[in-house]
C-alpha cells in the first residue's frame, strides 16, 4: 500500500465511526465509509471491509445499535445509530484525543 | 461481561447471523457498483472496483466471525465432532474402553453411596458435628439404657447441652384414617426434647416440648414426617387434629416434622413419632433396658471427658442396681458393663457397627477396580497412538501444532471417559440393586430416597480423575513423534520396547492379585461359614414370629397350640411346632442353675441358656436326638418337671457321664444341692441359637409353660412348600384363631441363616466379582502386550526358527515374556493384599488373614492368567515360516 495514505491506529477507527454517527445520524455501512473517507479528504486507506469487524466491536460493548431499514436508493441496507451511552464515550474519547495530541504536539514541537 | 454476553447470544443465534452479514456486505457492494456505474463504469468493471475497494469480502466476513461468537467453542465443537467420528471407525477400541471405564465407575458409584450412606453422610440437623451417642455395650440387648439412668445421664448438664433419648425405629401397625385399612409405618418413641436437641423444626403445626412427654400413657399425640404426610394424606393441611392409630394407639397428629428429616437411624427412617411416655415399659424399672440416649455435647467439653465422667457415671449406677446378693457370675458380667460415647453426627446404623470395617476395605477393593480399568483403557490408546504414529507425523509435518494434536486427542479422552460415566450411572443404579438384596431386612434402606448428589459428584470427581490418568499420558506420548523419522519408518512404527505398556501391565496384574486374594479369602471364610453344622437342617424348614394384639398378650398359649394343630393339617406341611425363642437368632434368655454332684455348681450356680419348645420341635427343625427322648405332648404332666439338654451342657456340667438322662438338674440356685428337680429326658445335638460363629452355649430346653422365663414365640413347621405358596393359608388360619394376630420375620431358616452372614456372603459375591473384572483387565492388558511384543519380534523368530531353535524354545520365551510382567505384578501386589486381609480379619471366621490356600490360590490363577494371555501369541510364534517372514523383510 502506499506510503503516502496513513495507517489507521488502533482505536482511532472507532472514534471516527462514532463521531461521524453523531454529527451525521443513522447511516448504513456504506455511507459511514464513503463518509470517513471524505472527510479524510482521502488520506486515510480506509479498507472498507474492516469497517464491519469494528462496527459489531462498537455494538457488542453497546455504544452503537442497529437495525435494518431501507437506503435513499430504497434499499434494503443495516443502519447504525448511536446510543446514549455512545454519546458519553464520544466525549470521553474526544477528550482523551485532544489531550493526547496536545501531548504529542509538546514533543513535536521544533527544537528551540 | 457485556460483550461475553452478546458473544454467547450470537453463538447461539449462529446461522441467522450469518444470512445478515452476508445481506449486509451485498448491500454494500451494491451501493458502491451502483455509484461506480453512475460515474459510468460498465456493470463488470464496476463490480470489480467494489470489490476491490472493500478488500477482501472472504477475510472481512472471518475477522467479523472471530469477533461476534465465541471461536474457541466452534473450534471445541469441531474437536468433539472429529473426535466422535473417530471414536466411530473405531467401534471395538470405543466400546472396549467405554465399558471398561464404565464398570470401573459404576461399581464405584455404587460402594461409594453405600459408603457414603453409611459412614460419612452428616444427618440433616443442626450441628451434627456436636451429637453423640452413649452406647451400653458389655451386657445383653447392646446399646439400650434403662429409663432411669438415661434421667442420670440428662442431670449432666456440666457435660452436655441437651440430652434426648428414643426407642429405636420400629415397623408398626398405622392406619391413616380409623376404619381404613390397616398398613404399617416406620415408629418411633421419642422424648418431648428430641426434635429441640437436634434443632429440627415443624414444616406445619408444632413438635414436641417436654410438656408432651410427662405422665406414662397420658401424651396420645404424634408429629408425623414429612414424606408421609405428602405421600398418604396428600400434604393436606387438614391433618393437624386428626385422629390416626398406631400400633392400635388412637393418636393425634400435631405437628408434621421438617422436610428432609427422617430420624437419626442411617438405615430406618422415622415417619412417625410419638411421645416415650406412651410406651408401656416399666419407666422406674432401673434393669429394664430399651431406650437408646443421644445427647449434645457441650463444645467446651471434650468427648474424652465425657467418656471418663460416664466410665464413673456407669460404674455407681451398676453397684447400685446390683447389689451382692445376685449370684456372683452373673454379677461380674453386669458390672462389667460399659457406656461407650460415640460420635453421632452420622447418624446411628446398625450397619456401620457390624460392617463398617470391610465396607471401607471394599470401597479401597473397588477403587483398584478403577485403576485397573483406567490401566486398560490407557493401554488401549498407547497400542492406538502406536498403530497411528504414521498419521501423527504427517499431520504435523502438514503444520498442526502438538498442542493441537494433545487437544484433540485429549478430546477423545472426554469423550470415553462421558461415554464411561454416563453408562457408570446407570450400572450403579443395578448395582445399588444388588447390594439392597444383599442386606438383611432388618437394615432397612440405607440409601437416600432423594438424588443422591455426593454420589453423583463423587462420579464426575472419578471420571475426571480417570480421565487424567488413562488420558494424559498417552496424549503426550502418541504426539511425541519426529515427522520426518515417523513417515519413514513405514505403517508399522516400530518404536522401542513398550516400556510405559508393560509396566500398566504389571501394575494391573497387581491390582489384580489384590482383588483376587480378597476374593479368595472371602469365598474361603463363606465356605468356612457354610460347612459349620448349625444343629438343625436349614432348608425346607419355615419359621416365623407371632406377635399379638394388646389384649391377647398375657396369656396366648392356648391360641398357639390351637394354631399349630391347624397348620399342621395344611396339605405339603408335615409337621408344626413352637418354641420360645426360636431355633436362630431369635433371642436368648438364660437363668442360673445347679446340677447336683455335678464339680461345675458345686460352689456356685451357673448360667445356662433356656428355650421353651413343643413337643416334636427337634423333629421339626431336623435336630438330632442323641439320647433319651424329646417332649410329647402325652408324656407332659405339670407335677414333675423335665428337661432336654444339650451336648454343650453334658460338656460342661456331667463330663464323661454315659447317662445324663439319669441326672437331673434345679433352676433353684440358692443351695449347692439344688432344690424342685427337673429331670434330664434327653440329649440333643448342640444347636447355634445365637449365630453360626457363636459357639454352641450350655442349654437348657422345657416344655412350655414349665421354664422360669420367655421370649417371643415362634412357630417352626416342617414343608417343602415355598413361603409365598403359605402366606394365603397363613393368613385364613390365624384369622381363625383371634383377630389382630400378625406375623412378622417370616422365611426358611436357610434364608435367616445366610441373612445372618450376609456381610460375608456381600464380601464373597462383590470381591468375586471384582477380582474377575480386573482378571479379565490383566488378561486383556498381558495379551495386548505379550502380542505386540511378539510381532515385533517377528523377524527375530524367524531367524531363531531357521538357525534351529525348537518350537518349544521360541512357546518357552513367548510364555516368560508375559510370565515375568505376572512376576513383576505378584511381587509388588502379595505385599498389599497381605495387608488388605490383614484389614479385614474382623469378619473372617476360622481362617487368618494370612490364609495360605488363599494366597497359593491367587499365585496359581495369575500364573494361569499369564500362560493363557500368553499362549495365542506363542503359537502363532511357534508356527512362524521362517522363509515367509525372511522374505517379507
Amino acid at each position: 500500500m502506499s506510503t503516502r495514505e496513513v495507517n489507521i491506529l488502533q482505536g482511532t477507527l472507532d472514534l471516527m465511526v462514532l463521531r461521524t454517527l453523531q454529527t451525521m445520524g443513522p447511516q448504513h455501512g456504506f455511507g459511514l465509509a464513503k463518509r470517513i473517507q471524505q472527510i479524510s479528504g482521502g488520506a486515510l486507506d480506509l479498507n472498507q471491509g474492516t469497517l464491519y469487524p469494528a462496527l459489531l466491536r462498537l455494538e457488542q460493548r453497546g455504544w452503537i445499535s442497529s437495525k435494518w431499514g431501507s437506503s435513499e436508493a430504497n434499499r434494503k441496507a443495516k443502519f447504525y445509530e448511536l446510543t446514549r451511552a455512545g454519546r458519553r464515550q464520544v466525549e470521553r474519547e474526544t477528550e482523551d484525543w485532544a489531550r493526547t495530541v496536545e501531548i504529542m504536539a509538546r514533543f513535536l514541537r521544533p527544537a528551540e | 461481561m457485556r460483550t461475553l454476553w452478546q458473544r454467547v447470544l450470537a453463538f447461539l443465534r449462529g446461522r441467522r447471523l450469518e444470512s445478515d452479514l452476508s445481506a449486509e456486505i451485498e448491500a454494500h457492494l451494491e451501493m458502491q457498483e451502483a455509484e461506480f456505474r453512475e460515474r459510468g463504469m460498465d456493470a463488470a468493471a464496476a463490480r470489480a472496483a467494489a470489490l476491490r475497494d472493500f478488500g477482501g469480502v472472504a477475510q472481512a466476513m472471518e475477522d467479523y466471525r472471530e469477533r461476534r461468537g465465541l471461536p474457541w467453542l466452534e473450534a471445541l465443537g469441531r474437536d468433539i465432532h472429529y473426535g466422535l467420528r473417530g471414536l466411530r471407525r473405531n467401534p471395538g477400541f470405543t466400546a472396549a474402553a467405554v465399558i471398561s471405564l464404565a464398570l470401573g465407575i459404576g461399581a464405584n458409584t455404587a460402594i461409594f453411596s453405600l459408603f457414603h450412606a453409611v459412614m460419612l453422610r452428616l444427618l440433616p440437623v443442626e450441628r451434627p458435628q456436636e451429637l453423640v451417642s452413649l452406647y451400653r455395650t458389655g451386657g445383653w440387648s447392646r446399646g439400650f439404657v434403662s429409663y432411669p439412668l438415661y434421667r442420670e445421664i440428662a442431670a449432666r448438664t456440666d457435660l452436655f447441652s441437651a440430652v434426648f433419648a428414643r426407642t429405636g425405629v420400629a415397623k408398626v401397625g398405622f392406619n391413616p384414617r380409623p376404619g381404613g385399612r390397616g398398613q404399617f409405618c416406620q415408629r418411633e418413641l421419642v422424648t418431648g426434647n428430641y426434635f429441640q436437641a437436634l434443632g429440627v423444626g415443624a414444616a406445619m403445626g408444632r413438635v414436641f416440648t417436654d410438656e408432651d412427654n410427662r405422665v406414662p400413657g397420658g401424651h396420645p399425640v404424634a408429629v408425623i414426617g414429612y414424606d408421609l404426610w405428602r405421600d398418604q394424606f396428600g400434604a393436606d393441611p387438614g391433618i393437624l387434629g386428626a385422629k390416626i392409630l398406631v400400633d392400635e394407639q388412637p393418636l393425634t397428629v400435631i405437628g408434621v416434622a421438617a422436610p428432609g428429616f427422617h430420624g437419626v437411624e442411617v438405615e430406618r427412617r422415622a415417619e412417625v413419632w410419638v411421645p416415650a411416655m406412651m410406651a408401656e415399659m416399666q419407666f422406674q424399672n432401673p434393669r429394664n433396658w430399651w431406650i437408646l440416649v443421644m445427647a449434645r455435647r457441650r463444645p467446651e467439653v471434650s468427648e474424652r471427658q465425657v467418656q471418663a465422667a460416664m466410665n464413673v457415671l456407669m460404674a455407681q449406677h451398676l453397684r447400685a442396681i446390683y447389689p451382692t446378693n445376685y449370684n456372683a457370675a452373673f454379677r461380674q458380667r453386669a458390672l462389667g458393663q460399659r457406656l461407650e460415647v460415640r460420635d453421632a453426627g452420622i447418624g446411628m446404623s446398625s450397619l456401620r457397627e457390624d460392617f463398617g470395617k470391610p465396607l471401607t476395605v471394599l470401597m479401597a477393593a473397588v477403587g483398584l477396580v478403577l485403576l485397573a480399568a483406567c490401566a486398560n483403557v490407557a493401554n488401549l490408546l498407547l497400542a492406538r497412538g502406536a498403530a497411528r504414529r504414521k498419521e501423527t507425523a504427517l499431520r504435523m509435518s502438514l503444520g498442526a501444532t502438538r498442542s493441537r494434536l494433545v487437544r484433540q486427542s485429549l478430546t477423545e479422552c472426554v469423550l470415553l471417559a462421558i461415554g464411561g460415566g454416563a453408562l457408570g450411572v446407570a450400572l450403579s443404579a443395578w448395582g445399588r440393586r444388588v447390594l439392597l438384596s444383599f442386606l438383611p431386612d432388618r437394615a432397612g434402606d440405607p440409601f437416600s430416597a432423594g438424588p443422591d448428589n455426593a454420589a453423583l459428584f463423587f462420579t464426575m470427581a472419578i471420571a475426571a480423575f480417570s480421565l487424567a490418568l488413562f488420558g494424559v499420558g498417552p496424549a503426550l506420548r502418541s504426539t511425541a513423534v519426529d515427522p520426518a523419522a515417523g513417515l519413514r519408518a513405514g505403517s508399522a512404527g516400530r518404536g522401542g520396547r513398550p516400556v510405559l505398556r508393560r509396566a500398566l501391565v504389571a501394575a494391573q496384574v497387581a491390582f489384580s492379585v489384590v482383588l483376587v486374594a480378597l476374593a479368595a479369602l472371602f469365598g474361603h471364610n463363606l465356605f468356612a461359614l457354610r460347612s459349620v453344622d448349625l444343629g438343625f437342617r436349614n432348608d425346607s424348614v419355615i419359621a416365623f414370629s407371632l406377635d399379638f394384639p394388646r389384649r391377647l398378650r398375657s396369656d396366648y398359649d392356648a391360641s398357639i397350640r390351637q394354631l399349630a394343630g391347624q397348620l399342621e393339617q395344611l396339605p405339603g406341611v408335615s409337621s408344626v411346632s413352637y418354641g420360645f425363642p426360636g431355633p436362630f437368632l431369635m433371642g436368648t434368655s438364660s437363668a442360673s442353675i445347679r446340677v447336683p454332684g455335678s464339680e461345675r455348681t458345686a460352689r456356685e450356680p451357673a448360667d445356662v441358656d433356656t428355650a421353651q419348645i413343643a413337643p416334636r420341635y427337634f423333629e421339626t427343625i431336623g435336630t438330632p436326638v442323641l439320647l433319651g427322648r424329646e417332649f410329647d405332648s402325652r408324656n407332659l404332666n405339670a407335677s414333675r418337671k423335665i428337661a432336654v439338654v444339650n451336648e454343650a451342657f453334658v460338656r460342661e456340667f456331667l463330663p464323661g457321664e454315659k447317662h445324663p438322662d439319669s441326672r437331673w438338674l434345679s433352676f433353684d440356685d440358692s443351695k449347692p444341692e439344688g432344690g424342685e428337680p427337673t429331670y434330664i429326658v434327653g440329649v440333643v445335638r448342640d444347636v447355634r441359637h445365637t449365630g453360626i460363629q457363636k459357639p454352641p452355649r450350655p442349654t437348657v430346653y422345657s416344655p412350655p409353660g414349665q421354664g422360669p422365663s420367655r421370649g417371643q414365640p415362634t412357630i417352626v413347621m416342617r414343608t417343602q412348600a415355598p413361603v409365598t405358596a403359605l402366606l394365603g393359608p397363613l393368613y385364613r388360619e390365624l384369622s381363625k384363631v383371634g383377630r389382630g394376630i400378625s406375623f412378622a420375620s417370616i422365611g426358611t431358616l436357610r434364608h435367616q441363616v445366610d441373612e445372618s452372614i450376609y456381610e460375608q456372603r456381600m464380601l464373597a459375591a462383590l470381591g468375586g466379582f471384582f477380582g474377575t473384572l480386573a482378571l479379565v483387565l490383566a488378561a486383556v492388558g498381558l495379551y495386548g502386550v505379550v502380542a505386540y511384543g511378539t510381532a515385533r519380534r517377528t523377524s527375530e523368530i524367524g531367524i531363531r526358527i531357521a538357525l534351529g531353535a525348537r518350537r518349544g524354545q521360541v512357546i518357552w520365551m513367548v510364555l516368560r515374556d508375559s510370565l515375568v510382567l505376572v512376576l513383576v505384578g505378584l511381587a509388588a501386589g502379595l505385599p498389599a493384599a497381605l495387608a488388605a486381609a490383614r484389614a479385614v480379619e474382623s469378619v473372617l471366621f476360622g481362617i487368618r488373614s494370612s490364609d495360605p490356600a488363599t494366597f497359593a490360590a491367587t499365585t496359581a490363577i495369575l500364573a494361569a492368567i499369564g500362560i493363557a494371555a500368553a499362549l495365542l501369541p506363542a503359537r502363532r510364534a511357534a508356527g512362524l515360516e521362517p522363509g515367509r517372514v525372511l522374505r517379507h523383510e
